[in-house]
């Protein structure tokens, strides 16, 4: 281990969901749309927590929500530190592709009135008449909180929720300072990290610089890898980025390039980077997440 | 003359879904474009817009408006039109018409027919701006290194391909889908994507016949066609938002050529030459890098050309006349489909 600070290990739920940014193929032939039901992705989140994971990242989705059910009926919940995305981007955008937009309104108002949080609903009504788009952010947070609390129950240590960064880079290059200060000022007022997924690291920094928001409390999810995949404008600039940073809160996704490189050819590199905060991997399978939790927890 | 002396380009985006939420967007990176105006025929839709653009509306001065007239004083030097492919041509018609705009950006496809189209062209070619439509695969770094090793000549002329378009997005649908039929049914939603990139690798391509085609409602959604061209080329397309484990929309084509095959899709290019040697590029090998990445980075770089094409005043692929085209191929599988039943 080197003489840094602990860097933080979090499960990823990519291979769960059949994502692979390397091929669409290799999802397929992994099994397709959803690979792992949720006792066997449960089983992999527990392996990798004994092989030195601190927690799971996942988007909130029907799937993970299983993947947090299965962990509280076997009483492990509370072991794991969880790191929530919101929105699952892909179920919105399906209904989208398949209702239309008036469609996909009418089935997020329906699924917010089922969820049966009252608070929730009645702030959405009240944004809804004055058009007040916080109220809007606040009543999506609620509800996506009140999802998480109900599959994973009380014992679940809810550290941090991101913003998926198809949502976060759009009011990033909309200047929509507003979103980002709602987001964070609703989640810090219950003890929950920020964060915020970008593939444009450089211009996040320098936005939230000029809006004088205060990286310190927040967390910044964003690809580093050797092959400088995903990594917006270059990847001389997104290290440059980090290096210039005055406190760790950048947690790094893609680090094998979506399956580019094996672990072991990528953990000089990410030790080289001195300073992350931690790192999200995804695995597919208990031998996987043994071998590359046990790597990373030795080497960085 | 320095840069601050450069005014900026003052652009609009028309629809306010998802596509022209993310022009809008990118557009907004540019450093030589100024969002000014955004316009949705949606009382709600407009009134949420002006609702989140309200702080940048103070600062910037960006419009959320719901009438086209409203463009008129804006002086605006391009508009992007992101609305329903029905509405496309009478959008675009009445922006000539009014005067509001010479350079326009028309999400794919140009139009709802081929006439339309055609009509399209006409227009803009007497107005004489510039003109691209959303075929954005033309700008993946994928397929540009299909197209750069067909270019090369060194694979020889290509004799056989076989393409194809697939998504989930309508898997296991049994009743008639709206939805489906305002994105204009398989042909127009996705198959048009690869059928513009087999024109734009290919050279121009006839329908020789249709193989199959399967419809919910109005809209067809999925469909196979065969396709040849004066020199003997022959391949097919199949194209359905039907296919299962299809997550995302995939495209992808493969190419035989007397000294190699190509085999391409979005996220890699597998070659193989003669002596059966292979070599593969993923997106990784090709510098898929962009200075502001927001859904794929060819989205970027599509938006790039047609900054840049105002910028140095200079004709933009692919325009309203090569989009034309694939309006044009697929009127021929409709007209065949229908001629058959």
């Amino acid at each position: 281990m080197n003489d840094q600070v602990r860097k933080l290990l979090l499960v990823g739920d990519n291979p769960f969901q059949g994502i692979s940014h390397l091929s669409q193929e290799r999802a397929r032939s992994r099994g397709g749309a959803i690979v792992s039901p949720g006792g066997q992705a449960a089983n992999i989140v527990l392996t990798s927590l004994k092989n030195g994971a601190d927690g799971f990242s996942f988007s909130v989705s029907e799937l993970a929500l299983s993947i947090l059910r299965t962990l509280r009926e076997r009483k492990s919940i509370g072991q794991v530190s969880l790191y929530a995305m919101v929105p699952y981007a892909f179920e919105y955008v399906r209904v989208a592709a398949q209702t239309g937009t008036p469609g996909l309104v009418k089935s997020f108002v329906k699924q917010v009135t089922l969820s049966g949080d009252v608070g929730a609903m009645l702030e959405g009504l009240w944004s809804a008449v004055r058009m007040d788009p916080e109220g809007f952010v606040n009543t999506y947070l609620a509800y996506e909180l009140s999802r998480i609390k109900s599959s994973a129950g009380k014992q679940a240590k809810l550290v941090s929720v991101l913003l998926n960064e198809v949502i976060g880079d759009m009011g990033l290059a909309l200047d929509f300072d507003w979103l980002f200060r709602s987001f964070i000022g609703y989640l810090s007022k219950r003890r929950i990290t920020p964060g915020f997924n970008t593939r444009n690291f450089p211009y996040f920094v320098k936005k939230f610089d000029e809006w004088g928001i205060d990286l310190d409390e927040i967390l910044i999810v964003t690809p580093f890898n050797k092959a400088g995949f995903q990594m917006n404008p270059s990847k001389e600039e997104c290290e440059r980025t980090l290096a210039n940073m005055s406190c760790p809160a950048v947690l790094a996704i893609s680090v094998l390039a979506a399956g580019y490189y094996k672990p072991s050819n990528v953990v000089d590199y990410l030790a080289s980077l001195n300073n992350l905060k931690g790192i999200i991997v995804g695995v597919s399978n208990e031998q996987q997440a043994s071998e590359t939790f046990k790597l990373f927890r030795e080497r960085l | 003359m320095g840069s601050e002396s450069l005014r900026k380009l003052r652009f609009a985006v028309i629809g306010l879904g998802k596509m022209g939420l993310l022009h809008a967007s990118l557009l907004n990176t540019f450093e030589d474009v100024q969002l000014v105006a955004l316009c949705d025929k949606s009382a709600l839709m407009t009134r949420v817009c002006r609702s989140i653009f309200r702080a940048r509306a103070r600062s910037t001065g960006v419009v959320v408006v719901n009438d086209l007239d409203q463009f008129s004083e804006l002086g605006l030097d391009a508009v992007y039109v992101t609305t329903p492919i029905s509405s496309h041509s009478f959008i675009v018609k009445d922006l000539y018409a009014k005067g509001i705009v010479r350079n326009v950006f028309t999400e794919k496809t140009l139009a709802s027919n081929y006439d339309q189209s055609k009509e399209m062209c006409e227009f803009a070619k007497k107005i004489g701006g510039i003109t691209m439509v959303g075929y954005m695969k033309r700008f993946s770094v994928v397929f540009r290194k299909a197209k750069e090793l067909l270019a090369q000549g060194k694979l020889g002329e290509p004799y056989s391909f076989s393409a194809y378009a697939y998504s989930s997005d309508f898997l296991g649908l049994t009743k008639d889908s709206k939805s489906s039929a305002s994105r204009g049914g398989a042909l127009r939603d996705i198959g048009c994507h690869i059928i513009d990139l087999a024109l734009w690798l290919l050279g121009d391509l006839k329908v020789s016949d249709v193989v199959s085609s399967y419809e919910i409602g109005d809209s067809e959604t999925s469909a196979s066609f065969t396709a040849v061209n004066s020199n003997g080329l022959e391949g097919r397309f199949d194209i359905s938002q039907r296919m299962p484990n299809y997550r995302m929309p995939e495209f992808g084509c493969f190419i035989e050529c007397p000294q190699g095959k190509i085999d391409v899709n979005d996220d890699r290019l597998r070659l193989t030459l003669g002596d059966n040697s292979q070599k593969i590029w993923y997106r990784h090998d090709l510098k898929d890098n962009v200075c502001f990445s927001l859904g794929e980075t060819e989205y970027y770089r599509e938006n790039l050309k047609f900054v840049n094409s105002l910028l140095e005043n200079r004709m933009c692929q692919p325009n309203f006349d090569t989009a034309s085209k694939v309006d044009y191929i697929i009127d021929q599988v409709r007209k065949k489909v229908a001629k058959y039943e």
